[in-house]
């Protein structure tokens, strides 16, 4: 086993290896055996847990939770046929998986004796299933850990004495497989996260999302620590179309899984919210310009195609087509994107911010003024330009195939399952974010991409090797825009109205443009996937801590805080960039080639 | 026309108090590069500080008394959280990526919020502040209202003492030596991290007078009274040349000028009678700072600086 020079392999707690292996392993089964028995004796806590001999709700969480460190526990035993879950052979996978079953149970335990008034609500299934996963985790903290030396530490762990070390551990050459199995487990893999991300939109109550987000979390960590990500991330970047092909796959399927329309509304919002997002991404991430105002060209985008949807309240009385009404709402938004841009764009750094939070609030207070009374009357005011009438795609004839027109409001039945109102527009929304996806990859690795990472780098620099760096900042500007726009276009048929208040710089609910540079910047800048996965997290936390009520925006602002705190970087970081933020935690480059050469490689 | 010296006297009542506020965001701004997004709700928290000490105190105490104790527990409440935000949320961050702590700061404008809005008893709605009692005065053909009177000699008074402190102490010259080079400043034995935090509780403290100004002036306090007030101060803040402590209040007097003579005199100009009026002041407040940015880059006494994005 090799060991990187500044960090330690020793247990937390003093005992010998083999009784802590042993200990992890016992506790684990027993806290999986222990969610099959009643934790609580009324069903009044939701999910029933009263039931011997079938988990229910939160238990199934804490049996995930348990088989996974059991997993990890018995691949670190080197039995043939689980090496692959644990490449690297450390420990510390284990003690994430321990840590997340662990958190699991006892916030269950916790959220019981809260709920129905003290601990005297418990069942003895909840204190053997408590006790066990506090014995996993004690063998797990038996187990040697990679970590700092002594004073050395840093980050978050140092304060619990913990010291865990960040390091990448040097995996073993990868046994060469033949390429339809290479695929058929990156299908695998997607089929597994369709399903967790199911799970965790599907979760009706918000004790069962807050457990399942914080076994989610430390499972990733886990995995990550035991060198499965690693692996899968390798089979992805080789098998880069099937992955690409696998993701919009996995994510056309989930209004199929789906029996209503109530998540697969909430799923179209994240869609637009993440479209916008990876439209900022580009503004932001890729050509470092600070937008602050950004969620007003999504506003520009609405706004435009509900006064040409043929609403009754607008007062332009046309009715575009469904192509037509997306292009206009593209077209004015690109159109505002340069009339913003092409003043400002001269102006370095924050001064940007600034003027372009002052153009998301002129956006809002203008829309809410053109109501006839302090303005011209365009956009009625507060009220918004209601009863916008659904998408209908016009039906027509290719080389004499007909396409019937389809109405996105209505229901349709493909293949036996029913698609609502909301299943259509999230596959139609689906198709808008393949679109941006594909700009985003397309530009990002171009000339042009190129040149605003030079431009966001060092601005002067980069004029100085021949960058028209206003040209091309306006190019970043109109195409943020112009992305934004497009889903703009679609938010105003799925919402059936717009109103001002829609597009705050901050507010309660996304979309706003807070909470859009926010899951820019909590995502990971520059990336495609940091985006989407920051946009998911911020539209369910505040979704589903609703039973958290009054408390539910603090709870918010804390995640924000301590989120920035552990990961600055973001989730999903841009390789290059977490190498810079962390080249204390990756000592030693010279000796050893591996480290050395993906920072060259990156 | 004999409303103009109103106008004239509302605007630079409103932009003083602006400018107070904008002294926070423009001390942090000028020695740590950071668009301190929570400053708006440390100005609430100010407040609120007040109010508290305000309820507190016997019912028929004398506002000569308790204005000053008031204003004590605001600028104690405002700068307490000031310095805890800087040392527990900002510090870890430096070093960090430039945007991550902006992402903090909102975290903890939000969070700033919530508490009063949760905490806070009966903070659901806005809160009734004592104001100054006694018919206005009449100056000059200006109506000025007597609780004005608290800023209108604050914020002199403050810029006095801020000027003083900046130029002529040991501290207020370290301040401006960290702002112009944080290294050099270091290695002639500064300790920039107490600079740092001196520039917050300075900020906090301004605000918290600008708070307890706001209550007396409007006779109420919300806890949502920060965004508005902050985004408004960051304004008049990039409008002087951020960065520049007299820059911050001139570009609050000019933004609360221009604010009130575009709420009065707009509509009167030929085809804009639809656009005047309170609905669009601040309409006319960000178009204005666009047209100084576009002609003075650095804002109005800003220098021009290296790029430092």
């Amino acid at each position: 086993m090799t060991t990187v020079r500044s960090t330690e392999t020793t247990p937390v707690v003093p005992i010998p290896s083999g009784p802590a292996r042993i200990l992890t392993a016992a506790g684990a089964t027993g806290t999986a055996a222990s969610a099959f028995l009643a934790w609580t004796w009324t069903s009044g806590f939701p999910g029933d847990l009263t039931v011997y001999g079938y988990p229910g709700g939160l238990q199934w969480l804490t049996l995930a939770g348990a088989l996974i460190t059991l997993l990890l526990t018995l691949a670190s035993y080197h039995l043939p046929g689980l090496r692959w879950t644990s490449p690297s052979g450390g420990n510390n996978g284990i003690l994430y998986a321990a840590l997340g079953a662990a958190a699991t149970t006892w916030f269950t335990l916790i959220a019981i004796s809260a709920e129905l008034g003290g601990l005297a609500n418990l069942e003895p299934g909840g204190w053997a299933a408590g006790a066990t996963s506090l014995i996993t985790l004690l063998g797990a903290l038996g187990l040697p850990l990679d970590r700092h030396p002594r004073g050395a530490g840093q980050g978050i762990t140092r304060y619990l004495g913990l010291r865990l070390a960040k390091v990448e551990r040097p995996l073993p050459p990868v046994r060469e497989l033949p390429s339809p199995i290479e695929v058929l487990l990156i299908v695998v893999a997607f089929a597994t996260g369709l399903y967790a991300i199911t799970f965790g939109l599907d979760t009706d109550y918000g004790e069962l999302f807050t457990a399942y987000l914080l076994l989610a979390g430390f499972t990733v960590a886990a995995l990550t620590k035991s060198g499965l990500v690693t692996r899968l991330r390798a089979l992805a970047v080789k098998h880069r179309t099937v992955t690409t092909g696998a993701a919009f796959a996995a994510a056309a399927a989930f209004p199929f899984t789906q029996s209503s329309d109530q998540y697969t509304s909430v799923a179209t919002n994240i869609l637009i919210f993440a479209t916008v997002a990876l439209g900022l991404n580009i503004v932001v991430g890729l050509a470092g310009l600070l937008d602050l105002g950004y969620v007003a060209f999504l506003g520009v985008g609405a706004y435009a195609a509900a006064l040409v949807s043929g609403s009754p309240a607008s007062p332009i009385h046309v009715h575009f087509p469904f192509w037509a009404a997306m292009l206009t709402g593209a077209a004015v938004s690109i159109v505002f994107g340069v009339l913003i841009g092409a003043p400002t764009l001269r102006l370095r750094g924050d001064y940007l911010a600034i003027v372009t939070l002052g153009f998301g609030e002129i956006f809002r207070i203008t829309m809410n003024n053109l109501n006839g009374t302090t303005g011209p009357k365009v956009t009625n005011g507060a009220n918004g330009i209601p009863r916008i009438p659904d998408l209908v795609s016009p039906g027509f004839t290719i080389r004499g195939l007909h396409i019937p027109a389809f109405d996105f409001g209505r229901k349709h039945s493909i293949g036996g399952l029913e698609l609502g109102r909301f299943s259509n527009y999230y596959l139609l929304m689906l198709l808008v974010t393949a679109f941006v996806v594909l700009v985003f990859a397309r530009v990002g690795n171009s000339r042009i991409g190129r040149a605003w990472i030079a431009i966001r780098e060092d601005e002067t620099a980069a004029e100085a090797m021949g960058i028209n760096g206003f040209r091309l900042k306006l190019l970043a500007f109109a195409l943020g825009a112009c992305m934004a726009g497009l889903a703009g276009t679609v938010q105003a048929h799925v919402s059936y109205t717009v109103t001002p208040d829609q597009y705050t710089f901050a507010e309660a609910l996304p979309p706003n443009s807070a909470f859009l540079l926010a899951a820019v910047i909590l995502g990971g800048m520059g990336t495609i996937s940091g985006p989407l996965v920051g946009a998911t997290l911020l539209f369910l936390i505040p979704k589903k801590l609703e039973f958290l009520s009054d408390y539910q925006l603090l709870a918010f602002g804390l995640a924000l805080i301590v989120l920035m705190r552990v990961r600055p970087e973001g989730l999903i970081p841009n390789r290059r960039r977490q190498l810079e933020f962390h080249e204390a935690d990756i000592p030693d480059q010279a000796a050893s080639p591996e480290t050395a050469l993906t920072k060259a490689g990156a | 026309m004999n409303e103009l010296p109103q106008q004239l006297a509302n605007g630079l009542i409103l932009g003083a108090l602006y400018g107070l506020v904008a002294i926070g965001y423009t001390m942090v701004y000028g020695i740590v590069q950071l668009i301190n997004f929570a400053h708006g709700e440390i100005f609430m928290v100010g407040g609120f500080g007040a109010l508290t000490a305000y309820l507190a105190l016997p019912g028929g105490t004398t506002l000569w008394l308790a204005v000053p104790l008031m204003l004590a527990a605001g600028i104690t409440v405002s700068t307490l959280v000031a310095v805890g935000a800087e040392r527990f949320a900002y510090r870890p961050l430096r070093g960090a990526p430039r945007l991550a702590p902006l992402i903090t700061a909102i975290g903890l404008s939000i969070v700033l919020q919530q508490l009063v809005f949760s905490f806070y008893p009966d903070a659901k709605k806005a809160k009734v502040f004592p104001k100054i009692p006694g018919d206005a005065f009449q100056v000059l053909g200006m109506t000025i209202q007597r609780s004005d009177l608290f800023l209108i000699v604050a914020a002199p008074v403050c810029m006095i003492i801020l000027g003083w402190f900046v130029n002529r102490t040991r501290s207020g010259r370290a301040m401006q030596a960290t702002s112009q080079d944080p290294d050099t400043a270091k290695l002639m034995g500064i300790d920039t991290d107490r600079i740092i935090v001196l520039a917050f509780a300075i900020g906090a403290a301004f605000a918290a007078v600008a708070a307890v100004a706001y209550g007396l002036r409007t006779g109420q306090v919300d806890f949502r009274m920060g965004f508005i007030l902050g985004l408004k101060a960051f304004t008049a803040a990039v409008l002087g040349g951020i960065g520049n402590i007299y820059g911050a209040m001139v570009g609050g007097l000019v933004l609360g000028l221009a604010e009130g003579l575009a709420t009065a005199y707009i509509q009167h100009l030929p085809g804009m009678h639809l656009f005047g009026g309170g609905a669009w002041k601040d309409v006319w407040a960000f178009v204005l700072l666009i047209v100084v940015l576009l002609a003075r880059p650095q804002g109005l006494l800003g220098e021009r600086v290296a790029d430092r994005a």
